[in-house]
């Protein structure tokens, strides 16, 4: 027998290299029974062989990866029986339907007691269950895919970029889905380039670029330690406001349009740079004070990495 | 092995099957239409150069010149043979496809003919013909013309002169008869191909593969479902090119444990080297491209829609590597001539050959993504 874990996924020191290409660079980490644990990077930064090292479709080059405390690479078929996954750009039997593709899985794990009808309702696939998979739009499939992903009951679930690719009311339909897992306290990993998502879902979110996690933490925690500021823009100012804010120690951004946007640190110089626009005799039309968001984070945190892929990609 | 996981991939690739109507048209109406158009072709082919050889046996003046009267016929191109020898191991050994003999009693009987007007008195001319050579009925009706015209100036019944036919083969068989073999091997042959090609670098392509990684089906049991889905189709499409040519073309063909046994045999080769294809090209469309390139030269140069005599040597020679050449003749020698030797030998070759492919396409193929 093996011996259960205390952590459902222990990841350490995980290397893996295509060629010259280090996808994955000793990374460690590791997920408990019940959270959902989302992987949280720009497009290549080893988010995809990182989980499909775990799912076991992948060898890493060096380091150690559990799965219930039994090695990925030695024990494929039993662990296999026991997780679910959502693959990246997930795809099935063009014409096979949305009833018989979950049955068609059922089969394969041999499962005899699987609620076909239960996780057509979960993925809110009702009214869809007899359309053909080649006819389904991007987010019909990809909770077709969560559906299946569910039909052994397993333990953990993988969801690699779950709502990629999909339009804003099609994703939203998703995360309803996801949330619906979360509620039944399922083991989620997930992976994604969306913050909205791993706010919205994660309890642990661990941020990748290039190979190596450079934070991680609940969404709370990741904004306390690396964005803790306030944000505040002042709308249609006066010429004068700028200088006035920048007197004040402070360093404003000249927004768009007449903004001004202001990093400060603590709710009470709100009230100062207001009182001191006032004092001048200077106006504005509007004003926004925000806590910053994952986004912020993020952008903080993957800076230079993200920025430059980014203008790989508009390059490209 | 898992039956339960085997047969829900059967399901799975039959139900695919008949929504996919051009795969239903390609796999059954295809070898159909095929067997009608080639066979209503082959059926009345008229060739322009009808070259035969003539068995002069009663060596006399009279029949030298009806064989002169052959002769001057331009539509003959005419070889006499000595009239020593057994014409019929002769053309079986040199692949004559018509030697036409003419009878020792030829002028005694012309005599008592066209002197005594003995109207009982006539010859029979022998056709020895190759019945598997597509042009000899041609040939032979034309020589039936030719000696009509020679009853009809002689007047009187009966006919002076009676064309008999021997056949160089052991059993009589005519071109569809030698056809529907071959189309059965060739579409097994391409559909197994294309059957491994579609799903090896297809299904992967789409990323079919990558899910059922992560699901406890094993390699073997994939494996095997398609080879027994491609099996399924093979034995549908067989028995309809069957019933076709019954009922078309009257062909009279055996059938025996040998036709199941080849068309299994067919299977696994083709599977095994569509699997091998789908390793060495990457991408759906260059695999697919490299069955076309391995398809084209098996379907014409190993005696699919004509017999491999007909080609020039170096290709007879180059026909003898293909694997198909032995589906065909096996096929052959147990549907047309009953011959459990040759089909025997043609059986552990193919399947030698499909072992070895098979098992090679089975290490090359993997599911995991490296």
């Amino acid at each position: 027998m093996t011996k259960e874990a205390e952590h459902t996924i222990e990841v350490e020191k995980l290397t893996k290299r295509y060629g010259d290409l280090l996808a994955v660079n000793g990374i460690s980490f590791t997920v408990r029974k019940g959270e959902v644990f989302a992987f949280l990077g720009p497009n290549g930064a080893g988010k995809t062989t990182t989980v499909e090292i775990i799912e076991t479709i992948r060898t890493p080059t060096s380091g150690k990866v559990s799965l219930f405390g039994m090695d990925v690479t030695k024990k494929k078929r039993k662990i296999v029986r026991r997780i679910g996954v959502l693959p990246q750009g997930f795809s099935s039997f063009d014409r096979i339907t949305v009833r018989e593709t979950i049955q068609y899985h059922s089969r394969l794990f041999n499962c005899r007691n699987t609620d076909i009808d239960e996780l057509i309702e979960l993925a809110n696939l009702k009214d869809k269950s007899k359309e053909q998979f080649k006819n389904l739009s991007g987010g019909l499939k990809q909770r077709l895919g969560i559906a299946i992903a569910l039909v052994n009951n397993p333990e953990v679930v993988f969801l690699d970029e779950p709502t990629t690719g999909l339009d804003p009311r099609a994703r939203r339909e998703v995360w309803d889905v996801l949330l619906g897992l979360k509620k039944k306290g399922k083991t989620v990993f997930l992976t994604t380039h969306y913050m909205e998502e791993a706010e919205l879902l994660a309890d642990t979110v661990a941020i990748i670029s290039r190979g190596h996690i450079v934070a991680m933490g609940s969404p709370g925690e990741l904004i306390e330690k690396n964005a803790n500021y306030l944000a505040l823009t002042l709308q249609s100012v006066d010429e004068k406001v700028f200088e006035i804010v920048q007197k004040m120690g402070f360093e404003p951004v000249n927004a768009n349009h007449n903004n001004i946007k202001v990093r400060v640190q603590h709710p009470d110089d709100v009230q100062k740079v207001l009182n001191a626009i006032k004092d001048a005799g200077a106006s504005f039309l509007s004003l926004d004070v925000r806590k910053p968001n994952l986004e912020e984070v993020f952008l903080k945190l993957t800076g230079a990495a993200f920025r430059e892929d980014l203008a790989r990609e508009v390059a490209q | 092995m898992s039956p339960r996981v085997i047969g829900a991939n059967l399901i799975v690739s039959i139900k695919s099957f008949y929504r996919e109507k051009t795969a239903v048209f390609f796999r059954i109406a295809f070898p159909v239409i095929l067997i009608l158009v080639f066979g209503t072709i082959f059926m009345n082919q008229d060739n322009v150069r009808f070259d035969f050889y003539v068995q002069d046996l009663d060596g006399t003046n009279s029949s030298a010149e009806l064989v002169k009267t052959l002769e001057h016929n331009e539509k003959f191109k005419i070889t006499k043979i000595d009239p020593v020898i057994d014409a019929t191991q002769y053309a079986r050994d040199k692949k004559l496809n018509l030697v036409v003999v003419i009878p020792k009693d030829y002028e005694s009987s012309l005599i008592k003919r066209v002197k005594r007007k003995d109207l009982n008195a006539s010859v029979t001319i022998t056709y020895i013909y190759d019945p598997s050579s597509t042009s000899v009925a041609t040939k032979m009706q034309i020589l039936n013309s030719f000696f009509a015209e020679i009853n009809q100036k002689m007047s009187g019944k009966p006919s002076f002169i009676t064309p008999a036919e021997v056949s160089i083969l052991n059993r009589k068989y005519r071109f569809i008869e030698f056809f529907v073999p071959g189309i059965i091997a060739m579409t097994v042959m391409t559909a197994s191909l294309f059957g491994a090609v579609n799903v090896n670098a297809e299904l992967r392509q789409k990323g079919v593969i990558k899910k059922l990684s992560t699901t406890p089906i094993t390699h073997t049991d994939w494996i095997l479902s398609n080879v027994m889905y491609q099996f399924l189709l093979s034995v549908i499409s067989t028995i309809s090119i069957l019933l076709v040519s019954y009922a078309v073309f009257d062909a009279s063909l055996q059938l025996n444990f040998w036709l199941p046994v080849f068309v299994v045999l067919d299977v696994f080769a083709f599977v095994g080297i569509g699997m091998i294809l789908t390793c060495v090209a990457k991408e759906a469309e260059s695999a697919a491209a490299a069955a076309n390139a391995i398809m084209f030269p098996m379907m014409f140069l190993s005696g699919t829609f004509f017999p491999v005599e007909m080609m020039p040597g170096f290709l007879q020679k180059f026909s003898r590597i293909l694997p198909l050449y032995y589906v065909n003749e096996g096929l052959r020698a147990s549907m047309i001539f009953v011959d459990n030797m040759i089909a025997l030998r043609c059986s552990v070759i193919i399947g030698i050959f499909a072992a070895v492919v098979f098992v090679l396409g089975m290490m090359t193929t993997k599911w995991e993504e490296g």
